[in-house]
């Protein structure tokens, strides 16, 4: 019962944080509300790349390749052919499925390490592309001007064009990634998920092909990443190849690890506090990706575990 | 034909530096099995250093070098004093962030130290050309070369004939076994990370006079070691150094024929292609069940 009502209250406060937001910080909310969409992208992001790290165990580094092809298909799709949201936002998907179903093929072929450079390899060689490739991506010079997104037609049609409506947009994709990722790591392909993840050679005794439900898990977390791709394509307007690169695999990673992998809470915790403390470190400007190094190797060396196992533990000693 | 020749010579001096700094990353994986990925930082620490000795303070060429290369050996050492010790036991996910942490810092304390515009440092010989009818190659590219068969034997007689270099491999074979016998496994790990930092500020003095340096050069390096320590079969020295020269003569040969932009993607692909064909690498024994 008090579970119940305990998310109940989570999630009013969170829809109604706009205006929570405005009222604590008049001055600031847009910049606030600004990193709370970054945030809530974020965490749908690292759930998806954790439905393949942390549920079945595959080491992909390619994360950053699919979530920039699903941002550059809807940019172009919308700035180029004129693409309403909703069918760029679904291309996006099919699109970064489609790219991990043709990589994945020969990738898993690899096992553990050689996976892991594998998928690199692919993320640097996409990064390279959409960088070159300057006739159909624009390259260096960005794709500018892709549109607030529309939802619906006609005089039913919403429009999104505040970081307020924005916030709820993204709010909405992270409880809807969330439960996808709830029901997908839960039930008896969650099981199967994590036997194929702990012991490969055992799940396969079990009559669980291990290489089909990696490449499920593969597929579903690429798509999901390609169409949070499209959602940050629409809301930063202008796309660049830079939003690809391998810091962005780094922030996913620190976010997985030291939140809590393969746990739902971990992970949107991880989320949170890695995306809003680059931001509190601007009070040190010069110093600020120093001192978050510093604090990431603190961290962990400190709760090796995750920050939510740490938690966790910390929670019930009083009681014990 | 003298320019094939030619875009090959690029080719070997490159795989030469991917050879020393992944060298390192293969011994350090070998003798502690721990992935080091702030490897490439320790290139680029090495790099200013050899900047500032030859250049700020006006060292000759050897001094200065040899300056660079034992400054790494040193920080690879309080390296592994402080950060490896702490993480040494713990398992692979900590090590990754951990030594992925380390880099964003040592990145980011080259940015505020030395700036983010990249610095020249041409020596005598990388600005004179050894000239052989149609062939144009600048003596610093040969004296890479030169120095790195030197190295490369310096290391494996090392690694064969001392007793401390017998020590690291039988810690490669069983830590356990080691310490039970009486070997010192955290002496061993210290000469392990100082040898990883002498390759890397060695490789760091001998081709910085070629190319610029800024600080966050690191990240494609280790990225690029790391890929020839896979392909070469993990933990395997010699593997490792074979991949770093495919990977060196690959990349020169894809910029100067199909395209300088995608050189990168090429390598890459390639090394995808060998590992596809060999996934367990060059050298590594298929471990089957």
């Amino acid at each position: 019962m008090l579970r119940w009502s305990g998310w109940f209250v989570g999630g009013v406060a969170l829809a109604v944080m706009p205006w929570l937001v405005g009222a604590a910080f008049p001055a600031q909310q847009r910049y606030i509300l600004h990193i709370l969409v970054f945030t809530g992208l974020f965490a749908a992001l690292a759930l998806s790349y954790d439905l393949v790290v942390g549920h079945v165990g595959s080491l992909s580094l390619a994360h950053p390749a699919f979530f920039g092809i699903g941002a550059y298909a809807a940019a172009l799709l919308a700035t180029r052919a004129g693409w309403p949201f909703l069918a760029g936002l679904t291309a996006a998907l099919v699109c970064a499925g489609l790219a991990a179903l043709l990589i994945g093929v020969p990738a898993f072929r690899l096992a553990e390490h050689s996976f892991a450079i594998g998928t690199l390899g692919f993320a640097l060689v996409t990064h390279v592309v959409v960088t070159n490739w300057v006739e159909f991506t624009r390259g260096p010079l960005c794709v500018t001007g892709i549109p607030r997104p529309v939802i619906g037609v006609g005089a039913l049609s919403l429009r999104i064009t505040t970081v307020p409506h924005y916030y709820w947009l993204a709010l909405t994709a992270l409880a809807l990634v969330a439960l996808l990722y709830r029901g997908l790591t839960t039930f008896r392909l969650g099981r199967a998920f994590n036997a194929v993840r702990d012991d490969e050679a055992l799940a396969a005794t079990a009559g669980i092909n291990p290489l089909k439900y990696r490449m499920l898990s593969f597929v579903i977390g690429a798509a999901l990443a390609g169409g949070i791709g499209a959602l940050y394509a629409h809301y930063i307007t202008v796309l660049c190849p830079e939003e690809l690169t391998i810091a962005l695999t780094v922030n996913l990673l620190v976010i997985l690890f030291l939140g809590g992998v393969g746990s739902l809470r971990g992970v949107v915790l991880g989320a949170v506090l890695f995306t809003a403390l680059p931001e509190i470190l601007r009070v040190a400007p010069t110093w600020r990706l120093v001192i978050y190094g510093l604090l990431l190797l603190l961290m962990v060396i400190k709760w090796p575990e995750g920050l939510d196992a740490a938690l966790r533990r910390a929670g019930r000693r009083p009681r014990a | 034909m003298e320019d094939l020749l030619e875009q090959t010579i690029h080719g070997l001096t490159l795989g030469s530096m991917y050879a020393m700094v992944a060298t390192g990353l293969a011994l350090m994986f070998g003798v502690v099995r721990l992935v080091n990925f702030a490897h490439g930082e320790f290139f680029m620490l090495g790099a200013y250093t050899f900047w500032f000795a030859f250049q700020e303070l006006d060292l000759p060429y050897p001094v200065a070098g040899l300056v660079a290369a034992a400054a790494m050996a040193a920080f690879g050492g309080v390296y592994q004093r402080t950060i490896i010790r702490a993480i040494l036991e713990r398992s692979w996910h900590v090590q990754l962030i951990a030594t992925l942490a380390t880099s964003i810092v040592l990145t980011n304390l080259a940015v505020i130290v030395f700036g983010t515009q990249a610095k020249e440092v041409p020596t005598r010989l990388s600005a004179t050309v050894f000239q052989a009818g149609g062939l144009r190659i600048a003596w610093q590219r040969l004296l890479v070369l030169g120095a790195s068969v030197v190295i490369f034997a310096a290391l494996h007689w090392f690694v064969k004939r001392t007793k401390i270099g017998k020590a690291m491999r039988a810690m490669s074979q069983n830590r356990e076994a080691c310490a039970v016998v009486g070997v010192d496994v955290q002496r061993v790990a210290l000469v392990t990370f100082a040898l990883g930092g002498l390759l890397a500020g060695g490789a760091a003095a001998l081709v910085t006079p070629l190319f610029n340096i800024f600080p966050d050069m690191g990240a494609l390096l280790t990225l690029k070691a790391f890929a020839a320590v896979i392909v070469g079969g993990f933990g395997y020295v010699h593997g490792a150094i074979a991949a770093s020269f495919i990977i060196g003569v690959s990349e020169s040969l894809a910029a100067g024929y199909i395209s300088y932009a995608y050189k990168d993607a090429i390598a890459f692909v390639i090394m995808i292609a060998v590992l596809l064909w060999r996934p367990q690498g060059l050298f590594g024994r298929r471990i089957g069940i």
